[in-house]
């Protein structure tokens, strides 16, 4: 467990640091969505299922779908249908 | 000292997430990626938090009938707290998108440096 | 000349101190009014200057935040090598405030799951709060981005208008297929989060946001106008408000019966808290979802 536990934990470094650093705004976005499942994946980890279910719900669908409808709005979605 | 690192190892994730946090928050450009930081320091905090209620070999705190022993369960409080937090900082994260999404709306960009010479240039 | 001057600036610090807000007069008026002397020097060595002065702020700023941040972090880690260690039973924030919480919640609230036990009537008043967040944050998101006639061109109409002939002439079918299958279970399924949240992992929030996600799927598989026929404005902002309320009256005479010693029965309370907080939660992300998608609900 220990081994899980810190390989999530150096994944969570490896995404944070990796997503303000793609060029695209729309692989920055994924990036920090992967960030959240490995968080919410850590929050079930340390026993919290309340967390896990409210990250996984909140923090990767909700959050996801504002960040995708604010780049559409900002016209940095190439190659889309409405370009 | 390694000890103590290896032992607090969720501490110092958190420490390391809030640090990028900042930094992206600071030396971005893109008002987007600043929001991204922005969020990496609201879970490295609710990460810190929850890792202080975390008891090794305990379950969580769901009480089983009859047993009510509190030696069985994690700290309840940090989860309930992150609970409300998470939440929160969602609506923060949308209220600021909402806030970019207005900004492009005048001004055509969301790199600051562009935002500040047209802001200053509509302002002579 | 300058003493009367600095007496009636400390004079003036006075009044605004004592919240006498007396009319500058006209000189100082004057004075602070006036821009920097401009056409003194041609308008392109001042520009010149200008830049200059910016690309030196620009040079510097990032060397300072980068140091800032460096020194944050150091103290940061300073500290962290002092704190308790991980996981232990001793440490001091597993007090006998959580021991409380976990050896009473059952009798005291009758929730078995003390994270939602605790949220939705110990920390009652947090969660109000936070319930007040929400509700501040979704309005001004509307005040950002609702759409109406002053801050619509016809440009815009006329994009949207083609979006929405777009839809409604290649509509998706994958999508809408596996929605129409999809969002009575995951209505479903929010529901049973959000009603079974105190014996088990869930409650008002994960409930609420499970139920926002099922809306904002059925919306954007079916267009936005097959939900707002149903769920109209009015409707809308009935349910988001009658949710604070309720959830601020069941908490204000539950605290007023603990207070006094009534005797009441809680477990209709706690559902109705639960039931509360989960709909001004989903209200909230349908909310933001409907005005960053078109700009109305």
């Amino acid at each position: 467990m220990t081994i899980l536990e810190n390989i999530l934990l150096a994944g969570l470094i490896i995404c944070a640091a990796a997503a303000p650093l793609c060029k695209r705004l729309l692989a920055t976005v994924i990036v920090y969505l992967a960030f959240s499942v490995i968080l919410a994946v850590l929050w079930s980890m340390l026993q919290s299922p309340d967390l896990a279910i409210t990250e996984a719900a909140v923090g990767t669908g909700i959050s996801g779908i504002l960040f995708f409808l604010t780049l559409k709005k900002i016209r940095a979605l190439k190659g889309t249908r409405d370009e | 000292m390694l000890e103590a690192i290896v032992q607090n190892r969720f501490a110092v994730v958190a420490v390391i997430l809030f640090g990028i946090g900042l930094l992206n928050m600071m030396l971005q450009q893109n008002l987007m990626k600043k929001v991204i930081g922005f969020s990496i320091m609201d879970s490295a905090v609710f990460l810190l938090l929850a890792s202080l209620g975390y008891i090794e070999g305990h379950g969580a705190p769901i009480i089983d009938e009859g047993s009510v022993n509190a030696s069985l369960y994690i700290n309840p409080i940090p989860s309930g707290l992150v609970l409300t937090g998470i939440v929160v900082s969602v609506s923060v994260t949308a209220f600021s998108l909402a806030l970019i999404q207005r900004i492009y709306q005048r001004y055509g960009t969301i790199e600051l440096h562009e935002l500040l010479e047209r802001a200053k240039k509509e302002e002579d | 000349m300058s003493d009367g001057r600095e007496k009636s600036a400390w004079r003036r610090f006075a009044d605004w101190v004592n919240g006498d807000s007396e009319p500058i007069d006209r000189t100082t008026q004057y004075v602070m009014n006036r821009r920097p002397p401009r056409q003194e020097e041609p308008p392109e060595l001042h520009e010149q200057r200008e830049r200059l002065r910016l690309k030196k702020f620009l040079g510097l700023y990032p060397l300072a935040a980068g140091f800032l941040c460096v020194a944050l972090i150091a103290i940061l880690f300073a500290t962290v090598i002092y704190i308790p260690p991980f996981g232990q039973p001793g440490n001091p924030t597993n007090n006998e405030v959580s021991r409380h919480y976990l050896e009473y919640t059952e009798e005291e609230t009758g929730a078995t799951n003390a994270v939602t036990g605790m949220i939705l009537s110990y920390r009652g008043f947090d969660t109000l709060g936070e319930s007040c967040v929400l509700f501040l944050a979704v309005s001004s998101v509307m005040m950002l981005l609702q759409r109406d006639k002053n801050n619509t061109d016809e440009q815009t109409l006329h994009r949207l208008r083609r979006e929405d002939a777009i839809e409604r002439t290649h509509p998706d079918n994958i999508l809408r297929k596996s929605a129409k299958l999809l969002t009575p279970f995951i209505l479903l399924f929010a529901l049973y989060v959000l009603f079974n949240g105190e014996i088990s992992p869930g409650g008002g929030f994960s409930g609420g946001a499970i139920l926002g996600g099922g809306l904002i799927l059925y919306s954007s598989a079916y267009g936005p106008e097959q939900l707002s026929r149903l769920l109209t404005r009015s409707l809308y902002d009935t349910v988001r408000i009658t949710g604070l309320m309720a959830y601020a009256l069941t908490y204000g005479i539950y605290i007023f019966a603990g207070a006094n010693g009534i005797k009441l029965e809680m477990e209709w309370m706690m559902i109705v808290i639960d039931l509360a907080v989960g709909l001004v939660v989903a209200c909230t992300i349908y909310g933001f979802y409907t005005m960053f998608q078109r700009g109305k609900v």
